[in-house]
């Protein structure tokens, strides 16, 4: 049987307890299709990056599914009939993800600090990046800058 | 090597997604695909982040999966 990956997203009025009933009539759907559901993940409500059907945030919730197509259809539909649900996406994937996704590890992480280090690390290379990519003539016009890439060519063409 | 060469040489940069312990395009992972779209929330065109033309179409898919999800913004005014 072919592997799944659903994500939905659930209006943010609903409760907790609604959305895991939610999940469970999908999830009722695939197991009556002669399918199983490897995994459910609960992200929680989520910020939109900008409003669906003016909602702010959603619950997000995704399921990895092992089943035959036609209840992976039958359960789009339920989702795209059902009207606490914002918006939802069915991916066919080669192999399910074992153990948390990176939204969950990301949540996991959060207590320690280290998080925060990680993004302005990433954030500094970017700058940096494009920094370089945007003046280039401005720092190729100082000779020091030339006289320091130099020895770097050199090696490279030796080795 | 002779003293000919190109004045405005520069070194390239490798792709951050192949070699070891590279991270794997997910569409799930909005903090890695963050550093590849612009503040605008435009994608970031390869010759600036040194993604390599295959990679760059597999995170292309991935930031416009995410959009979809609206982990991502289309457009950041």
């Amino acid at each position: 049987m072919p592997l799944y990956e659903t994500v939905f997203i659930a209006r943010q009025d609903i409760s907790t307890q609604q959305v895991e009933d939610l999940t469970e009539q999908m999830s009722a759907f695939i197991t009556e299709g002669d399918g199983t559901v490897a995994k459910v993940e609960n992200w929680g409500l989520r910020n939109l990056a900008y409003k669906v059907k003016k909602n702010r945030k959603g619950h997000y919730v995704l399921m990895n599914i092992d089943a035959p197509i036609p209840a992976v259809k039958e359960m789009e539909r339920n989702l795209l009939l059902n009207e606490d649900v914002l918006r939802y996406m069915t991916l066919r994937v080669d192999e399910l993800e074992e153990g948390d996704s990176v939204m969950m590890q990301n949540k996991t992480t959060r207590p320690p600090r280290r998080d925060r280090d990680e993004e302005v690390t990433a954030k500094e290379t970017t700058t940096e990046e494009t920094a370089e990519a945007t003046t280039p003539v401005a720092s190729e016009e100082t000779p020091v800058v030339v006289a320091e890439e130099t020895p770097v060519v050199a090696a490279e063409g030796e080795a | 090597m002779s003293d000919t060469r190109r004045p405005f040489f520069r070194r390239r940069k490798t792709c951050p997604f192949s070699g070891d312990g590279a991270p794997k395009i997910d569409y799930k992972d909005v903090k890695l695909l963050q550093r590849f779209v612009s503040e605008r929330g435009k994608i970031m065109p390869s010759r600036i982040t040194a993604v390599s033309a295959k990679k760059q179409r597999e995170l292309a898919t991935a930031i416009k999966r995410s959009r979809n999800l609206a982990l991502l913004p289309f457009i950041v005014k």
